[in-house]
């Protein structure tokens, strides 16, 4: 991130392709008005990490009021569509993010808010700081700006919302079909022995979103330490604690 | 009656119901919105939330369970639609009843709790034991209020109380003529809805939604097509007992939206109370106020 030509910026994401469209007319007829609805209707998940979870209140509340563009706030990673990350991620609340993005249903979307998500922003040279956000996830829109007012968060779901409408938001997707990419990146900062729960490459034979870049060395490296989850242990209270 | 024509009440009626849920629930959100000085979600936002809910791609489930919980949430106020009264359809409401009904209202909050079970969310139980304490604390005004009405009107028929209000006119509705047991059923009705200051099981910034919490896609979509269900239903309920029903749709419906939107103005301005202020709260107020209520009808 060194030039400026190197700072991502919106025509990439207008120049992709939007879906191709079927040939079964009833079925391009339902996807449009799921699109519509899926635009329409964004729960948001905001994950506050920085500074500019400061910018999200005014925009939610009376002054510019999010709710009649049928966004609203959500509380868990399963009820999600979009995930907001509004400012710096260190490397530490970049493996909750990474968890809460990997439990979110698809289709899902990111933003990144603030010059921190973009190339690390003000925090560049901290040695805890995950500068680029999108080579941990795929992120669908960037608000950039320290930090982006209102106006400009607002202006910024607006396009998300074109997006999704004329389907060409279809990032979630990436992550499936690079998911050596993602996961490399993520064991560089959390070492050999990361894991999350959720099993990304059995999903992306769900999907069939499978590619040769879905599995690669480092999904290799995963898949030779992997464990299984198992439930937890339900019990009342811990064998060593000792009431007072 | 003939078959077809009961088949078709049968149909029609939670259709009915759906819709008028719906926008029940968009005059909910827009009461809030107006209440904070916003301008509120747009006319067909309900419908949008549930469409892109139905239509996500992942649907996670946590096992057979879970998904029969959901469907037990929305098929109890389904079968309880059939046995409330709307003008021009009567459905089965004259084989159920008042009491039938009450029962009926309890399957969605047990459908829940089996559903939420399942998730192993500690969340999403803690939101269960509070929502079948909530239903232990609203319960006891709301069945006093049902035997209060049940005693007045000398039937449990709902079909028969609507007729016996429509034609002593005004003076003959059950909130003119026990007007104790009106102001109970309306305190119980705060609680039912599961609206602020009652919003114990929800609670999104304390249990994350309660037993939502593991719900996405169409559970939830279930769920909010759950809420639909529930305020209507709870509207129509209060109408029905107290308010004379309707005689027609153009009566009717201002009355029902009229009687959602006194609690749901009440929700706005207030904070929530804690599970055991709610339990004490409910077991004192309107209890004593319904009983005060059975007193003056039965002398």
């Amino acid at each position: 991130m060194s030039t400026l030509d190197q700072i991502p910026v919106r025509h990439e994401a207008r120049a992709a392709e939007p879906q191709p469209r079927g040939r079964n007319p009833f079925a391009n007829v339902f996807d449009e008005l799921m699109n519509f609805a899926r635009s329409r209707s964004m729960f948001m998940l905001h994950y506050c990490t920085g500074c500019g979870a400061i910018e999200l209140p005014p925009a939610m509340t009376s002054r510019f009021d999010m709710e009649r563009l049928g966004i609203q706030p959500m509380v868990t990673p399963r009820q999600a569509d979009i995930l907001l990350i509004t400012g710096y991620v260190s490397i530490k609340t970049l493996k909750r993010v990474i968890l809460t993005y990997e439990q979110m249903p698809s289709p899902k979307y990111v933003i990144g808010i603030c010059s921190c998500t973009v190339n690390g922003g003000m925090y560049w040279q901290s040695y805890a700081t995950a500068k680029v956000l999108r080579d941990y996830m795929p992120v669908d829109m960037y608000i950039a700006g320290c930090m982006p007012r209102p106006e400009a968060v607002i202006t910024g779901l607006r396009q998300l919302m074109d997006d999704i409408k004329s389907g060409r938001a279809d990032a979630w997707k990436k992550y499936y079909q690079q998911y050596d990419h993602y996961l490399g990146n993520q064991q560089k900062l959390f070492g050999d022995h990361w894991q999350t729960p959720t099993d990304i490459i059995a999903e992306a034979k769900h999907y069939q979103l499978i590619t040769e870049q879905t599995l690669g060395k480092h999904t290799a490296l995963l898949e030779q330490h992997q464990k299984p989850l198992e439930p937890l242990e339900m019990r009342l209270k811990h064998k060593d604690h000792v009431l007072p | 009656m003939s078959v077809g024509e009961l088949a078709a009440e049968l149909v029609l009626m939670p259709l009915v119901a759906f819709v008028a849920g719906m926008a029940m629930v968009l005059m909910m959100r827009k009461i809030g919105a107006r209440i904070q000085r916003r301008i509120g979600p747009p006319l067909l936002q309900p419908l949008y939330d549930i469409l892109k809910l139905y239509g996500k791609q992942t649907q996670i489930s946590h096992g057979l369970i879970h998904e029969i919980g959901v469907i037990m949430a929305v098929g109890g106020y389904v079968a309880a639609e059939t046995l409330l009264p709307v003008p021009g359809m009567s459905g089965l409401a004259d084989k159920g009843g008042a009491i039938t009904l009450a029962y009926m209202m309890m399957i969605p909050s047990l459908g829940l709790a089996l559903g939420v079970g399942q998730c192993a969310n500690p969340n999403g139980s803690i939101g269960i034991s509070r929502a079948l304490t909530a239903m232990a604390a609203y319960d006891i005004p709301f069945i006093i209020v049902i035997f209060g009405a049940a005693y007045v009107y000398g039937t449990t028929n709902l079909a028969d109380i609507i007729a016996i209000q429509q034609q002593q006119g005004v003076p003959g509705w059950g909130i003119a003529r026990m007007p104790l047991l009106a102001i109970a059923g309306l305190i119980a009705m705060q609680g039912m809805m599961g609206k602020h200051p009652f919003e114990i099981y929800v609670a999104p910034h304390e249990i994350a939604t309660g037993p939502m919490v593991e719900m996405g896609g169409k559970f939830l979509g279930g769920l909010f097509v759950m809420q639909c269900f529930q305020i209507y239903t709870i509207g129509v309920l209060y109408s029905t007992l107290f308010l004379g029903g309707g005689a027609n749709w153009l009566t009717f419906l201002p009355k029902i939206f009229a009687v959602v939107a006194i609690p749901m103005t009440i929700a706005f301005v207030f904070p929530r109370y804690r599970t055991e202020d709610v339990l004490r709260l409910m077991w004192k107020w309107p209890v004593v106020i319904g009983l005060m209520g059975l007193a003056v009808v039965m002398k």
